[in-house]
């Protein structure tokens, strides 16, 4: 490998290896940029609560099912379908409620899925 | 399949749950960004925006390019602009660690799958090739890393983080998106089938593979046929060509800069792509289809997926498809679209009266008893990226 293709040429140790910062000027959408920087702040907070929302959704069932969960079980399990399902149903509703923008007013428009 | 030895390389990748349910929830954000403040914003543009534009300069704005510069102070557009920007932005974030725990035996994988070439298709990697500027300069689409780079020996990271994302859920819910862009592929296929039943390609070409997500319908769909994909990035290349293997599809992946590459005249009857030439300036994209030209087969047919042009769309939609121009890290994206396909497939040497322009319906969502009738002209096909796709193309006299 080469240079040329931004390869390390280092051996794989595992671990963090990827980058987390995007190459290229960021967008400034409002008129202070401290504005820019609350909003990824309050999608990420945003996410977290869904996250917390979801684990606390599998503990219930889970409880509700054996009466008794290991931690390890839980870091690894993957919602079934049907579940992941209800679960799209619940963020979807979730997203629209926190993000009740001002503008415009009136009902919302009709969501534009295929 | 019962003499394939190639393993699962996606059944490698395994979130936790909170990674998972993080996944998730960054798509149900970016999701509510593309299918309803997107078209919000319309409503607001048109009660606030426009008429404010019309007091000061007497007519309403008739570009996408006015309409993006008149709409900046807007509080919507602000709070929509910037909830899509960090929710594209935080998609591979969500999507990293998993990859980052499967990476060194998704490597493996890719490697063994690269000798045995199992299915009979092939990985050619050039260490030599000089990945263009333009893609080097930014990460497109906001993903850090882009598609070309390599952090470890054999790296197919950025090809797994950005190519997985392309497969429809299904199956063990792995690292998923929402809207099926992997079925452009079939689509196009199907449609071809349909609209020239004597057309029996017997080699193919797709022009910007990435992993091939919408390169193996085609092989699916036309048996024998001889499926080459190329792409200058080896890591979306290496992990297709292992997923490919583990399919049992013959797929040749080489990595070749589609401007210029190393196959012979006339050694192909189809060339496609899908998403590809409003990643690249507007003198790359003459280059590129002069390159399928040159390519093609007498007889042989050009067929890109792409974006509508601006011509196909009004102002306001001209405006949000061109966001992505300053804001997703796509710079070329309003000039491409400034194009008239028709005159880029004539200037590349394709006759006028053979370039077609339409827009297809989606395969893996469009109710297909209705087919017949979108084939006779009696319906036209859902809007692009929303149940439809626009392609352009032409065919080489022979």
């Amino acid at each position: 490998m080469t240079e040329a293709n931004g390869a390390a040429g280092a051996p794989l140790a595992g671990g963090r290896v990827l980058p987390r910062v995007i190459k290229g000027k960021r967008s400034q959408f409002f008129d202070d940029p401290t504005m820019d920087q609350m909003m990824t702040f309050f999608m990420e907070l945003m996410t977290e609560v869904m996250v917390l929302r979801d684990r606390q959704d599998t503990l219930e069932r889970m409880l509700e099912e054996k009466g008794g969960i290991s931690r390890a079980e839980l870091r690894d399990l993957i919602p079934p379908p049907e579940v992941e399902a209800e679960r799209a149903a619940d963020r979807a509703a979730f997203v629209e409620r926190v993000l009740r923008l001002h503008e415009p007013v009136g009902e919302p428009a009709p969501r534009h899925d295929a | 399949m019962a003499t394939n030895t190639v393993p699962d390389i996606d059944s490698l990748l395994v979130p936790t749950h909170d990674e998972f349910a993080r996944q998730r929830a960054v798509a149900a954000i970016h999701t509510h960004a593309m299918l309803r403040l997107r078209f919000d914003c319309r409503t607001a543009y048109e009660r606030n925006v426009k008429p404010a534009f019309e007091r000061e300069h007497g007519r309403a704005p008739e570009t996408g390019a006015e309409i993006a510069e008149a709409i900046k102070g807007d509080p919507f557009y602000q709070f929509y602009s910037s909830i899509r920007y960090n929710a594209q932005e935080m998609g591979p974030l969500a999507r990293q660690p998993a990859v980052e725990r499967a990476l060194p035996a998704m490597i493996e994988i890719a490697k063994s799958a690269a000798q045995s070439n199992a299915a009979g298709g092939s990985l050619r990697l050039d260490p030599d090739l000089v990945v263009p500027d333009y893609m080097t300069e930014y990460d497109v689409h906001l993903a850090a890393g882009s598609y070309h780079s390599e952090f470890v020996d054999d790296d197919v990271a950025q090809g797994v983080l950005l190519g997985r994302g392309l497969s429809p859920i299904a199956g063990k819910g792995r690292i998923t998106k929402n809207r099926n862009f992997a079925g452009v592929g079939q689509s196009i296929a199907h449609w071809l089938k349909a609209k020239y039943p004597a057309f029996a390609p017997r080699r193919m070409l797709d022009m910007a593979t990435q992993s091939g997500a919408n390169l193996t319908a085609y092989p699916k769909a036309f048996p024998g046929l001889e499926a080459h994909g190329i792409d200058v990035a080896a890591p979306g290349l290496r992990y297709g060509h292992a997923k490919a293997e583990f399919e049992d599809v013959a797929i040749h992946f080489s990595q070749q800069d589609a401007a210029h590459t190393d196959f012979p005249d006339g050694h192909f009857d189809l060339v496609v792509s899908s998403f590809f030439l409003h990643e690249v300036p507007v003198p790359v994209t003459h280059q590129i289809l002069k390159e399928a030209y040159r390519l093609l087969a007498p007889g042989g047919l050009l067929v890109f997926m792409e974006l509508p042009p601006h011509k196909a769309c009004d102002a306001f939609m001209n405006f949000a498809y061109d966001w992505d121009t300053e804001h997703n890290n796509e710079p070329f994206y309003r000039d491409y679209r400034s194009q008239d396909p028709t005159e880029l497939v004539v200037a590349a040497g394709f006759p006028r009266d053979s370039a077609l322009e339409l827009t297809i319906p989606d395969i893996t969502s469009f109710d297909m008893d209705r087919y017949p009738a979108f084939l006779k002209g009696e319906i036209e096909a859902p809007p692009h990226g929303r149940g439809g796709w626009f392609i352009f193309g032409a065919r080489k006299p022979g």
